[in-house]
């Protein structure tokens, strides 16, 4: 019988699913660039989620319970909400604003109180990628400002970190119930 | 050097691998892919093939295939 709260295995699908978006949004990237540094940090970055993936559902799995196959990711209300990136250096700051939500969400989470250990780990183990994931893409950008200019730059990161503040805010309002268990997690 | 939009016309037929004769003018480019990201892909890909560089604010009001050959078109020749 699986320790999990039907909010809390609701959750860990939910990141198991993102983590399987974000894969495959990686991948297809990764498949058409063609040189440099941001080739084999994008095919870096392509493993990392399809392991997060992967530690996610053995997470639960660790917990008795099978992963919920849900309907949606957090990504798919992105391009509606920022618009559709359309060049590398677009696509990297859609990323690091994206990259900042899972890193603060995962933060928030490893402080809740009483989560069970199999995700104390996961978390663990996966922010360490996190981190390494904002410093590369944050890198791979400031690269570009040559390119695009500093200012574009800028202004299209604060555009998508904007767009994501409105997406989590739409998907508190929706799954307020759901993530409020994020805080209230009791020891098993 | 500018672009001829029969050319950009061949390089979408071909990065969506789609037969030529369903890249017309009139064309909804949305139609032509199985889903947004496709979308994304054969963008980054044509500025990668053509040289051009394109910004979202370039494609804003694009539809067609037509829209889209118009602004690479008038990008090649400011290039």
């Amino acid at each position: 019988m699986s320790s999990l709260r039907e909010s809390e295995l609701w959750l860990l699908s939910f990141y198991r699913q993102s983590e399987i978006a974000g894969a495959l949004f990686f991948g297809r990237l990764a498949k058409n660039i063609r040189r440099g540094a941001i080739q084999r940090d994008m095919a870096k970055h392509f493993a990392d989620e399809s392991q997060h993936a992967w530690y996610w559902t053995r997470c639960v799995h660790e917990l008795g319970a099978d992963v919920q196959n849900l309907p949606f990711t957090y990504q798919d209300q992105y391009i509606e909400a920022g618009g559709m990136p359309v060049n590398m250096m677009e696509i990297l700051a859609v990323t690091l604003a994206f990259e900042r939500r899972v890193i603060g969400q995962y933060v928030a989470h490893s402080r809740a109180p009483g989560i069970a250990q199999p995700v104390v780990d996961t978390l663990a183990t996966i922010m360490t990628d996190e981190k390494w994931h904002i410093r590369w893409v944050t890198e791979a950008l400031d690269g570009m400002k040559a390119e695009y200019g500093a200012d574009v730059v800028t202004a299209t990161l604060k555009r998508y970190i904007d767009a994501d503040r409105e997406v989590y805010r739409s998907f508190l309002d929706e799954y307020a119930e759901r993530m409020s268990g994020l805080m209230q997690f009791k020891s098993k | 050097m500018m672009l001829d939009s029969n050319v950009i016309k061949a390089k979408v037929a071909e990065l969506l691998r789609v037969d030529p004769m369903k890249v017309q003018d009139d064309t909804i480019v949305s139609d032509l892919v199985a889903d947004s990201f496709a979308l994304v892909e054969m963008v980054v890909e044509l500025q990668e093939q053509t040289g051009i560089r394109l910004m979202q604010k370039d494609l804003q009001g694009v539809r067609t295939v037509g829209d889209l050959t118009q602004v690479m078109v008038r990008l090649s020749a400011a290039a």
